[in-house]
């Protein structure tokens, strides 16, 4: 996250010119924030009912690092789109990254490459991998100007193939404890993967508000050339949001691999759905330029409450992926009935 | 009830009858064509390769092939995709084999793929799951009912009353449908002091981490857990009692019974850490001998008949009128993990 606060030189007058577009819409925005409070409150309501341990902290505490991993992938994407763009290929950045980590550490007879690194090398190779990816996708959709949602549709079957083949679509089991630390070493009760997602949606959520970096977010979304004749830099900077979400994203990968305790070639498959729906319910724009992470970890935290009470309430599991279904539907209904405007 | 049943096995029947006859002319022009060459070329097709089971029955293809004498293509992989496998049988039919080895995703998405093969009268042996129509020469599957009884049995032996767990495959697929069926109607008419509890997995790891994890929150006195497929669901497993404090060796009174499915090394060593007490082995060597045996006997011309085999199998007619091999699935558990005969003791892991 530092380089981000870092990076962008633009002028403080250019700053102020994107922040006067977004704080127009400031009470609005306000307002969207919040829109999935009553359908989350309902939703733990109703939890405390059919179940005992719902509201227990245990439970709580299990809801949280289950989301941890969607949370960080669903703050890369949010960026993303918030800049106007798309990138379907976090998914399988979730899978590579902690993969290739993985097998640059294990011996070759548990199906590495035998290089052996140490394990802290490995896991920060798994960062660069997921920073290189960014900046390779950012360089096809923001250099190349190819159509965002495409390539990157693109880019995550090059990536889940590339894993499937690095493997030979193995399962990696034989990880030192180091991977798997983020999931399993707790502070304060909780593992450090919430933590992480914790503090990088406060940091993300600060920037956004109040650095003029998050401002060219926002005005970058809503329109390009206006955000350019104000002297922002446009490619640099979504060039960057690339980079920080797929940073995110194997971030997520390490917070997952630690949860689950081994890396199956299909980690992080489909998961981009249930990104986007998060995302979308938590009010960010599909079309750029509106949203914020208040929302966005709403919508994060609705879904996993969504997934430990049906688990809870044991619904017929033939059932159960239609009842998901049908609550995401109603809370897109609800968080549309009370905020009173049109979802984008 | 009786009648209908009647009628659907004669609409059955029929439409095979219906089927085999349409195909006959097709037939023999391509016996004959077989008939000189006697042998030719045998397509082997894949489902997935994303799992252990899968990978090491790639692996046991070529070994057994050369075994049984048989001379094949390289394998061919569908990725999860029924479509791609229609795709996969048709080129593989233009490649002029003589013979295919298919392990269909998808018991009636692969009726389409058969018909292919009858058509150019290439006999096909379908492994694994038995297609819900068409023409195969035989299919080679262990009994996945047999499964989720086993494993009932086993924990149903062992705790005899309390709540079990079964981390379900997914729903979708037939060997999924089976576990689950046959392990919670076996647990409902033996031990019914068993509540038994369920998460529908998906055959995914985060989806049976997150499940066990809820589950355990609301039922801490939890005493047997069912995994239908140890090469996905053993790790999370472990790590979701890990992080709860409730993972204890066997033979600590507050051990939870643990029985897997799939029988990859890993389980094996869970099994000796005292980890997880037992697994069913699916006999991926079995799959690949005896698939590529029954191919090559049908591009020969045999027959087969219902009944006991001579490698303590038995072969019986389904109701489609298709015959099934219903190869032996051990169980094993700490007397029996080291067993040089068992396939996850000779892979690499």
């Amino acid at each position: 996250m530092t380089q981000t606060v870092a990076e962008p030189r633009g002028g403080g007058g250019e700053a102020k010119a994107a922040g006067g577009a977004a704080g127009a819409g400031a009470a609005l925005r306000r307002m969207r924030e919040f829109t999935l409070v009553p359908a989350l409150i309902a939703l733990v309501v109703l939890g405390a009912v059919v179940n005992d341990s719902f509201l227990t902290e245990r439970n709580i505490i299990s809801i949280l690092g289950a989301s941890a991993a969607l949370a960080l992938v669903v703050l890369a994407e949010s960026l993303i789109l918030i800049t106007g763009k798309i990138d379907l290929s976090l998914e399988s950045t979730v899978g590579i990254a902690p993969g290739l980590g993985a097998l640059l550490v294990i011996p070759a007879a548990s199906a590495g490459f035998g290089t052996e690194w140490p394990a802290f090398l490995g896991i920060l190779a798994i960062f660069v991998v997921g920073g290189l990816i960014g900046a390779f996708n950012g360089f096809l959709s923001v250099k190349l100007r190819l159509n965002a949602f495409i390539v990157s549709l693109a880019m995550l079957i090059v990536l889940r193939g590339l894993l499937t083949g690095a493997t030979e679509g193995k399962t990696l089991f034989d990880m030192p404890e180091p991977f798997f630390s983020i999931a399993t070493t707790t502070f304060l009760k909780l593992p450090l993967s919430v933590w992480l997602a914790a503090v990088c949606f406060g940091v993300a959520g600060f920037v956004l508000r109040y650095h003029r970096l998050g401002r060219a977010l926002y005005a970058i979304g809503g329109n390009p050339e206006a955000a350019r004749a104000a002297g922002i830099r446009v490619e640099r900077v979504t060039w960057v949001v690339y980079v920080v979400a797929g940073v995110l994203a194997a971030a997520a990968g390490l917070c997952l691999t630690g949860y689950v305790g081994a890396i199956n070639a299909n980690q992080g498959q489909n998961m981009i759905f249930t990104v986007m729906a998060a995302a979308v319910i938590g009010g960010i724009s599909m079309n750029g330029g509106k949203g914020t992470m208040t929302g966005a970890i709403t919508g994060v935290l609705l879904l996993g409450v969504v997934d430990n009470l049906l688990t809870l309430a044991q619904v017929a599991s033939f059932w159960k992926q239609a009842i998901y279904g049908a609550i995401i539907l109603f809370a897109l209904v609800i968080s549309r009935v009370t905020s009173g405007q049109a979802q984008e | 009830m009786i009648r209908t049943k009647i009628l659907a096995g004669a609409a059955a029947t029929l439409s095979a009858v219906l089927l085999a006859g349409c195909g006959s002319t097709s037939d023999s022009g391509g016996g004959t064509q077989a008939g000189g060459a006697k042998g030719g070329k045998v397509g082997v097709g894949l489902p997935l390769l994303t799992s252990p089971f899968w990978q090491s029955y790639n692996n046991y293809v070529p070994q057994m092939a050369k075994q049984e004498g048989v001379d094949i293509l390289p394998t061919v992989n569908s990725n999860s995709d029924p479509t791609q496998q229609i795709t996969d049988i048709n080129n593989l039919l233009n490649q002029n084999v003589r013979g295919l080895v298919i392990a269909p995703l998808d018991s009636a998405a692969i009726v389409a793929g058969l018909n292919q093969a009858e058509r150019k009268g290439v006999p096909v042996v379908a492994v694994d799951v038995a297609p819900d129509k068409g023409k195969v020469a035989m299919v080679v599957r262990a009994n996945n009912m047999a499964y989720g009884e086993k494993a009932c049995k086993y924990l149903g032996d062992k705790i005899k009353s309390g709540k079990v767990v079964q981390i379900q495959g997914d729903l979708a697929s037939v060997n999924g449908r089976d576990r689950s069926t046959a392990f919670r109607s076996c647990m409902k008419s033996n031990y019914p002091q068993i509540k038994v509890l369920e998460i529908p997995a998906e055959w995914k790891a985060e989806k049976a981490a997150s499940g066990l994890d809820s589950l355990l929150n609301a039922n801490q006195d939890l005493k047997g857990i069912y995994m239908q497929a140890g090469g996905v669901y053993l790790a999370p497993t472990l790590q979701a009692l890990k992080s709860k404090n409730m993972l204890f060796k066997a033979g600590d009174p507050k051990h939870i019974s643990i029985v897997s499915n799939d029988g990859i090394p890993q389980e094996f060593d869970a099994i000796r850490k005292g980890e997880i007490d037992a697994t069913v082995s699916q006999p991926a060597d079995a799959y690949a001998k005896w698939g590529l045996y029954y191919i090559k006997a049908a591009m020969e011309g045999k027959t087969f008949q219902p009944g006991k085999t001579d490698h303590g199998s038995e072969i019986v007619k389904l109701p489609s009128g298709i015959l099934e091999d219903q190869l032996p699935a051990p169980l094993v558990t700490k007397e029996n993990v080291d067993d040089k005969s068992l396939w996850g003791n000779t892979v690499g892991k």
